[in-house]
């Protein structure tokens, strides 16, 4: 044990025996004193913990939470930060993900605006940056298509059409054509015009209404 | 059926006719067309009559040339064969073609009531009628849709037609059908 100013005087000159003296006489008191010390610490955890018991049984713990203005702890709070710093957003999302089944998934799915997500797409750059042709050229299946062209196609049709837009006629006649057809052309041709004069003369000293160009007997 | 008209309408596309020439296809034929038409007609019977002449004369010749002489045959017998050659040449070539040479030379062709061929009766009465009226065409140039008496009478037309074969029957009753409208 411990006693204030014994260092000093022990010390001093002649007073060397001074601490151990003081010893002796105070250390029964001391003892005594260090006993009751430990009781009294014993009988106040006791009390301490009887205190706390007769505090929470008194105390209505749902009502103070009741009375909590929990929108107001949130506000303070910063949720999104807290969330993405504490919560493994991977795991949770793979959970989900896990645990859906086609239905829910097809719900979902009909909540999507698919047309509008497609709308946004570039189509023009996405197209600019594949090669269709090599893909048509691996992929398509070429003479089945030609073949569906070809079978609705009237072939007849458009041969008739090229050899009308070609003249073909024409042609044949110019170039096995004699002088004699050509006369003949020309002969014929002179005749409309001259009946077409006729009829206008004819008409017009009839004073009938004249006949429109190229409708003599229509 | 469907397909045999199919197929006709599509060769009726493919025309060897000039395009200049098209649009009049079908159109009643005005009097010059038919005047020269009918000139080559004559002519082509005149040198019918005329063969025929010099083939009597021939014979003549053959069985007798001691005392040949040029027969003569008299106005009537001349007009008499004349007529029969013009009934027999215009019916025959109408019933068969539908146009005589001189009609085929001018493009032209007669048709009968609902844009077909004349037959046989049509063809010989018609033929009869121009022979013993001729100017019966003069009408042509009258008539608002360039019809000639016979044509009035008979109810037969005659059309500019370049094609080389009749056009099918529905083809004509198509501008037919047009001509009576107007």
């Amino acid at each position: 044990m411990k006693v204030p100013g014994l260092g000093v005087v022990s010390r001093m000159p002649g007073l060397s025996a001074v601490p151990l003296v003081v010893r002796t006489v105070t250390a029964p008191a001391v003892e005594t004193v260090t006993s009751y010390a430990v009781v009294a610490r014993g009988l106040l955890d006791q009390l301490l913990d009887q205190l706390i018991a007769d505090v929470v049984g008194r105390v209505d713990v749902d009502q103070i939470v009741g009375e909590v203005d929990f929108d107001q702890v949130l506000d303070k709070l910063d949720m999104t930060q807290i969330v993405l710093t504490r919560v493994d957003l991977e795991a949770v999302v793979d959970k989900v993900l896990t645990g859906m089944d086609e239905e829910s998934l097809s719900a979902l799915l009909e909540k999507v605006d698919v047309n509008s997500i497609a709308r946004r797409l570039d189509i023009d750059a996405i197209l600019d940056q594949m090669d269709l042709t090599d893909v048509v050229l691996k992929r398509v299946d070429l003479v089945k298509v030609v073949d569906t062209v070809l079978a609705q196609l009237d072939m007849i049709a458009l041969a008739n059409e090229i050899i009308d837009g070609v003249d073909l006629p024409e042609i044949i006649r110019d170039s096995t054509g004699s002088m004699a057809s050509e006369t003949v052309k020309g002969v014929r041709m002179q005749g409309i015009g001259a009946d077409q004069a006729v009829d206008r003369a004819i008409d017009r000293l009839l004073l009938r209404r004249t006949r429109a160009p190229g409708s003599a007997g229509s | 059926m469907d397909d045999e008209a199919a197929a006709d309408a599509t060769h009726a596309k493919i025309s060897p006719i000039p395009r200049e020439a098209r649009p009049y296809q079908g159109q009643r034929a005005g009097l010059v067309t038919r005047v020269i038409a009918a000139v080559l007609d004559s002519l082509v019977i005149g040198a019918v009559l005329l063969g025929g002449y010099l083939g009597l004369v021939g014979l003549i010749f053959l069985f007798n040339p001691r005392s040949f002489q040029f027969p003569d045959l008299g106005v009537v017998f001349s007009l008499a064969a004349a007529f029969v050659v013009a009934v027999v040449y215009l019916t025959v070539f109408w019933t068969l073609s539908g146009r005589t040479y001189g009609q085929h030379v001018m493009g032209l062709r007669v048709l009968g009531i609902g844009g077909r061929r004349l037959r046989i009766t049509g063809a010989f009465l018609r033929a009869m009628f121009v022979v013993v009226v001729p100017v019966g065409i003069v009408w042509i140039p009258l008539s608002r849709n360039n019809k000639s008496l016979q044509d009035l009478v008979l109810g037969t037309r005659v059309v500019y037609d370049w094609e080389p074969r009749l056009a099918p029957a529905g083809a004509m009753e198509a501008v037919a059908g047009a001509d009576e409208v107007s």
